[in-house]
């Protein structure tokens, strides 16, 4: 029997209490074991995220959102402008719009394809998820209590008018039948996805409608992205002529030299265009579509220093307790020859049995929930709050709260969170610290107990 | 030879001066077996706890073996404490969750004796106050009063102490038992050479000791 052996016996004195404490911080450990592993596999994913931008700046006219009515959009004029801003190697413009499937009827939205007349014999190949209850893997749709979808309501078909018909949203297109079109010369050939292509029997050389127009499928491209698939691509100056929007332009992606002068050309831009158009470069847009993980990382980084926290409130707490109720034997063996040191260790002993077997509990906790709840807050975080502007379509008559997300977004939530050594190296630690802070307070009134104080409570 | 000389202990409690022990001298020969009596808050414990080690004079030397203790500083002390020293308490004040055998190893542990000479050391000394092997094993939970104390005199014993300190050592014990344990006090007294200083109510117990000091309101009066 010596210090150590007393103190981990002592730890199990009082069996039910004991249980008590180590339940607890099993569950306070593993909580910060969870947040940590969370706060990693999202700093991570952050770090890829930025890492895959590319040096490009995106011109918009401003204010501009999604498919809102196009009052102020960019002329070819002022674009021509950005062209010769130095290190901008070059220019993609695009014009956006979103047809209704002939037949079809869609929520009252605000924008072109609430209001424009011009429909499509396209049927989109978008699965609807709505409001969780779909298809796994479709594009999340969230309505508002109380409204509803038409009953004959299929997804609007987007259109795409661009210089550069090799990508979309960055995203390379692959062409696997058919060939490319050319995007400066107007013409009534579009491109369109395999989805797209399967969901309506066409192949290279199939015609459809849009605008009361027919266009001839030139070639079909596969993407695994769900908002790419539900696109047609057309030229430029096409989509132009089509929707009536001759001279618009509602996207352009300038292409930098190099990454070192991003910002610089960004700043270029800005002043060059002034305040019709709203200039993001793509580490901005990336600083963007990160912030609900910087989000998270942040709440997960606070969680993990709390949970820490109570924890070492937790046995500091318990230890006071106990050297309190132990008041009498701290004297007796400080009287019969204990040091401050030996009595001392015997409760840090006492207080690291505890928290040791509480990490191991938390530890267990920690790796098997780690993963399921960096999933729920990256998920909740990637929810927007109600009322909040939707990527599909903007609230007017029922509320559209979420569309097609995008790729990147979408990506965002696919997050997997890994468990190894040095998250339980890490758990240990939060142990050790744990135990340490708990056992400070309880050291400080076990060398204020007098061992006289023995003889005068007999 | 203990060797107390105008011993004095003092509490404060704001402006009020309370002497416990006031201007107290006496000496006890080595191997004695002396008494203190006294009525409640006579200053019998504060005396004990003086002559222990547990607190410090305000005035006054303690000296046992030529060594002042009141001299000696915290670290000292708790050695002075830990060879020189053996406690009986009225409440026995074991370690509930040790075993016996466990319980009269702690100053041994303390006092830094190797491990492996420590338990046939404990054994000993239990068979020597009468406690059998089977109850050494056993915890103060399952040992009567008196086991109890015999435990606690065989724990005082650990380190074969120059003065046995004992307060009330029969005070929680019914009259048998507690002659038995005064009878045990008294043999080892004699039998080791030890000086045993016993704090009491009980006349009689007072009256079969070597020398009885009565204390009343911190002065000693010689019976």
């Amino acid at each position: 029997m010596n210090v150590i052996t007393r103190g981990v016996r002592n730890a199990f004195r009082n069996q039910v209490r004991s249980f008590s404490i180590i339940v607890i911080l099993g569950l306070s450990i593993g909580l910060s074991l969870a947040m940590l592993i969370a706060h990693q596999a999202v700093g991570q994913k952050i770090d890829s995220v930025k890492a895959s931008v590319g040096n490009t700046v995106t011109i918009q006219p401003a204010g501009f959102s999604g498919f809102s009515q196009v009052n102020n959009a960019l002329s070819s004029s002022q674009l021509d402008k950005v062209k010769s801003v130095a290190h901008v190697n070059g220019l993609a413009e695009e014009l956006t719009d979103r047809l209704p499937t002939t037949g079809s009827s869609l929520p009252s939205f605000g924008g072109r394809d609430a209001g424009s007349g011009s429909t499509t014999s396209l049927t989109s190949p978008v699965k609807l998820n709505v409001n969780g209850n779909g298809p796994a893997g479709g594009a999340k749709l969230f309505i508002g209590s109380g409204d509803s979808l038409p009953t004959n309501f299929s997804p609007p078909v987007s259109f795409l008018g661009t210089t550069d018909p090799t990508s979309v949203n960055g995203t390379n297109l692959t062409i696997t039948s058919g060939k490319a079109i050319d995007g400066s010369v107007d013409g009534n050939n579009a491109l369109i996805s395999s989805a797209m292509a399967s969901k309506n029997n066409l192949k290279v050389g199939s015609t459809f409608t849009a605008y009361n127009t027919a266009l001839t499928v030139a070639g079909i491209y596969s993407t695994s992205s769900q908002g790419v698939n539900n696109t047609v691509i057309v030229s430029l100056p096409a989509e132009q002529r089509l929707s009536g929007q001759s001279g618009d332009i509602t996207n352009a992606i300038a292409t930098i030299d190099s990454l070192d002068n991003l910002n610089a050309a960004t700043t270029a831009i800005k002043n060059t265009l002034g305040s019709s158009a709203d200039v993001t470069s793509s580490i901005e847009q990336a600083d963007q579509t990160v912030q609900p993980l910087n989000n998270v990382k942040s709440i997960s980084l606070y969680s993990l220093i709390g949970a820490v926290v109570a924890g070492a409130v937790i046995i500091l707490l318990t230890m006071v307790m106990i050297v309190r109720e132990r008041r009498r034997e701290i004297g007796v063996l400080k009287a019969i020859g204990g040091s401050n040191a030996k009595v001392m260790a015997q409760f840090v002993t006492e207080a690291v049995t505890l928290t040791v077997c509480g990490a191991v509990i938390g530890i267990a906790l920690g790796v098997v929930a780690g993963n399921p709840i960096t999933h729920l807050l990256v998920t909740d975080s990637n929810n927007p709050s109600p009322g909040g502007p939707g990527g599909f379509a903007r609230a007017a008559g029922p509320v559209i709260r979420r569309g097609f997300g995008g790729g990147l977004r979408g990506d965002l939530s696919s997050i997997h969170a890994s468990v190894g050594w040095s998250i339980i190296l890490y758990g240990l630690g939060a142990a050790l610290v744990i135990a340490v802070v708990g056992s400070a307070m309880a050291s400080f009134f076990i060398a204020k107990v007098r061992p006289a104080e023995v003889m005068r409570a007999e | 030879m203990l060797k107390v000389n105008d011993l004095s202990k003092i509490f404060e409690s704001g402006d009020l001066q309370v002497a416990a022990v006031n201007g107290i001298s006496f000496s006890v020969p080595e191997g004695q077996f002396a008494s203190i009596v006294g009525r409640s808050g006579s200053g019998k414990t504060t005396l004990l706890s003086l002559l222990g080690g547990l607190d410090k004079p305000t005035s006054g030397s303690i000296t046992i073996d030529g060594q002042d203790i009141s001299q000696l500083g915290d670290h000292a002390l708790i050695g002075y404490r830990c060879r020189t020293i053996g406690f009986v308490f009225q409440g026995y004040n074991l370690v509930p969750n040790l075993t016996a055998l466990e319980n009269v190893q702690l100053p041994m542990e303390f006092a830094g004796l190797p491990k492996a000479q420590r338990q046939p050391r404990a054994a000993e000394l239990l068979e020597q106050v009468g406690l059998t092997a089977d109850k050494q094993q056993r915890k103060p939970g399952r040992l009567s009063g008196g086991e109890q104390q015999r435990v606690a005199i065989a724990r005082a014993l650990a380190n074969k102490p120059k003065l046995i300190l004992a307060d009330e050592p029969t005070g929680n014990l019914d009259s048998q038992t507690g002659k038995m344990i005064f009878d045990l006090l008294h043999g080892l007294a004699k039998s080791q050479n030890t000086t045993i200083i016993v704090v009491t109510h009980d006349l009689e117990i007072a009256g079969k000791t070597d020398k009885t000091f009565r204390l009343k309101d911190g002065k000693l009066q010689k019976k």
